[in-house]
């Protein structure tokens, strides 16, 4: 029988992902619980075999609890007495991911279970890490096209000349261009 | 954290800290405060440290991430180095507190319509101080006499000290924790959402979450832990036994900045600049209004109440709080074995012993001229009122240290202690 999986994540697109990975690898996702949910109240109803758990959140303490109360509930897998916990756990904890599994699922199960979460909140970081880079791409650029203008407008020349001013600036300053962009528009303001 | 490398250097004291550059975990709670009076005025770096404070959501993730050797060392509740030596808490690893960080700060908080039914079936026991938990059997026992399902309290983690604090409390009153009520966890920035969703019906959780949800509307407090033991140890600074061991002198050096920050903290004008820190410092997200409640003591019981001023709602240096007396941990490891977490056949002193280590807290204390008591142990809920304890280099003034039910524990008779103890789950792991 497929092993039940449920998630504790606030963030929707993150967890949609995790769960089509983990429906795909074989897992039985029960269901996503953010903290504005009563998650003991979920977990004694659902009963999963597992919990993949955002290790961010402030949820992981009550799954704890849980976890000391008897064989039906999921334990933290750094209780496993397997000698490869301690690397998982370690992957997991990097990665921003806590897993609680039943007694009795195998050691091998318990280990892709956890490099799914752990590969797709690693893709997540990503992702908005490069978003991030993007957006500041594009308002570096945006900064320097207006410095452009404001030379232009200043100084009454073309395009290009603004253009070559903005760079001579920047390496007699040893300043990155969109550094000495935005300082030029701080002081025009 | 940064590797074992070149990190070391000679620190003020002359000797050479093995590793300068140490992260320490802490859970965003009033009671973080000597980690970041540490940091924010300098104490950490007077010491020759550079410390990188982690902001941890859970204590499941400081317990992890000590485990694994990505913390250094972290604020801890006073029960977990002793139940991660015991290997019931995570993997078994041995570990040690040479640092009591405060005593008190606790308080069991219930919600209005409990409060109201309570107030209906024993108004009298309501109107004494402190405040038992008579009336909550009232109603325990009312509840089952209508068939409705049993009250669920919440605690923030499994060996907390909230969780052994309302235990206590409760038993007091002859309800058994295990049977007649539903306990639950519930980390503490949720618990006034909790309350008001009728998902729980009261708890035990740490400022500014009782003051938090005083001022907010959501329920009444019934009692403080100040009110329940009397200067009770509540945070430790818990490091791995194996990393004390190859840092010896970092870890002085940690406990003597944060014994220059607790004395800093305990200087009642501070107080409210802490509580501006903790909040501007974003290491606690709360307002620094109600922070400021917590920290000055000035606490109300219930919404619109007047202020009471209590001056020990947390007590961070005086009464020899950093000591960490090893009747203090004991008390708590008496309470798990009566609530049978313990595994069978446990020395409970020996295992005390190993995890809770005064003769490191001397050493440091010694090279800053800090009063220590001579004892590692004292007799527990022997003072009702101040007084004062003697050492061979002079007196040293303390608190009281009273149980709300007038009990006493004498540490080095333990088992006496337990079985004399009214409710208890497990005599049997005692051992």
């Amino acid at each position: 029988m497929a092993v039940r999986v449920l998630i504790v994540d606030a963030k929707p697109a993150r967890s949609q992902r995790l769960e089509s990975a983990l429906r795909e690898a074989g897992f039985d996702v029960l269901m996503t619980v953010d903290e504005t949910d009563d998650l003991s109240a979920r977990m004694e109803a659902q009963e999963p075999d597992a919990v993949i758990v955002d290790a961010d959140l402030p949820s992981r303490d009550t799954l704890e609890n849980l976890g000391q109360l008897g064989r039906r509930y999921p334990k933290p897998v750094i209780m496993l007495a397997e000698n490869e916990v301690p690397d998982m756990a370690r992957d997991a904890a990097r990665a921003g991911v806590s897993a609680y599994v039943v007694d009795g699922v195998a050691p091998s199960v318990i280990r892709s279970l956890v490099d799914v979460a752990i590969g797709h909140f690693q893709a997540h970081h990503q992702l908005r890490n490069e978003l991030k880079r993007t957006q500041q791409t594009l308002a570096e650029r945006k900064a320097v096209d207006r410095a452009k203008c404001l030379l232009m407008e200043r100084h009454g020349v073309g395009e290009e000349a603004a253009y070559g001013r903005l760079r001579k600036i920047a390496m007699d300053r040893r300043l990155s261009l969109s550094a000495v962009a935005r300082e030029l528009l701080d002081d025009g303001r | 954290m940064g590797s074992d490398g070149d990190d070391s250097q000679p620190g003020p004291h002359g000797v050479e800290i093995e590793r300068r550059r140490v992260t320490v975990g802490y859970v965003p709670l009033a009671d973080c405060a000597p980690l970041a009076v540490a940091q924010r005025l300098g104490f950490f770096q007077s010491e020759g440290l550079e410390v990188s404070l982690s902001a941890e959501p859970s204590w499941a993730n400081i317990r992890d991430k000590i485990q694994l050797g990505q913390l250094d060392a972290a604020q801890m509740l006073a029960p977990m180095p002793l139940a991660a030596s015991l290997g019931i808490d995570g993997r078994a690893t041995p570990m040690l507190t040479a640092l009591t960080l405060n005593l008190n700060g606790n308080g069991i908080t219930v919600a209005h319509p409990l409060y109201e039914r309570m107030q209906a079936l024993a108004p009298g026991s309501l109107a004494q101080s402190p405040v038992s938990a008579e009336a909550l059997a009232a109603v325990i026992a009312d509840r089952r006499a209508r068939a409705e399902p049993p009250l669920r309290l919440a605690t923030v983690y499994p060996f907390s000290t909230h969780a052994y604090q309302l235990r206590y409390w409760l038993s007091a009153a002859s309800i058994d924790p295990d049977r007649d009520v539903c306990l639950r966890v519930v980390p503490p920035p949720l618990m006034a959402t909790h309350l008001r969703a009728g998902w729980i019906d009261g708890y035990c959780v740490g400022e500014p979450w009782n003051s938090a949800a005083v001022v907010g509307g959501d329920g009444r407090t019934l009692i403080t832990s100040h009110e329940l033991w009397a200067n009770g140890q509540e945070k430790v600074l818990g490091v791995t036994a194996a990393w004390a061991e190859r840092h010896p002198n970092t870890h002085r050096a940690l406990i003597r900045a944060l014994l220059s920050a607790c004395q800093w903290l305990d200087q009642s004008a501070n107080r409210a600049a802490v509580a501006r820190i903790l909040s501007e410092g974003a290491y606690v997200d709360v307002s620094a209004s109600v922070l400021e409640r917590s920290l000055t003591g000035a606490f109300a019981y219930a919404p619109g109440e007047p202020v009471t001023q209590v001056d020990d709602l947390l007590v961070f240096h005086r009464y020899a709080a950093n000591f960490p007396w090893r009747s203090h941990t004991l008390w708590y490891a008496s309470q798990m074995a009566r609530w049978g977490h313990l595994p069978a056949g446990v020395d409970l002193s020996a295992a005390v012993q190993q995890a809770v280590r005064p003769d490191l807290f001397r050493e440091a204390a010694a090279e800053v001229g800090l009063l220590c008591p001579d004892e590692d142990m004292k007799l527990e809920g022997e003072h009702d009122a101040p007084w004062s304890l003697e050492t061979a280099g002079g007196v040293i003034a303390m608190g009281p240290d009273r149980f709300f039910d007038g009990t006493r524990f004498d540490p080095w008779q333990p088992h006496e202690y337990l079985a004399r103890l009214p409710v208890s789950s497990a005599r049997a792991s005692a051992g």
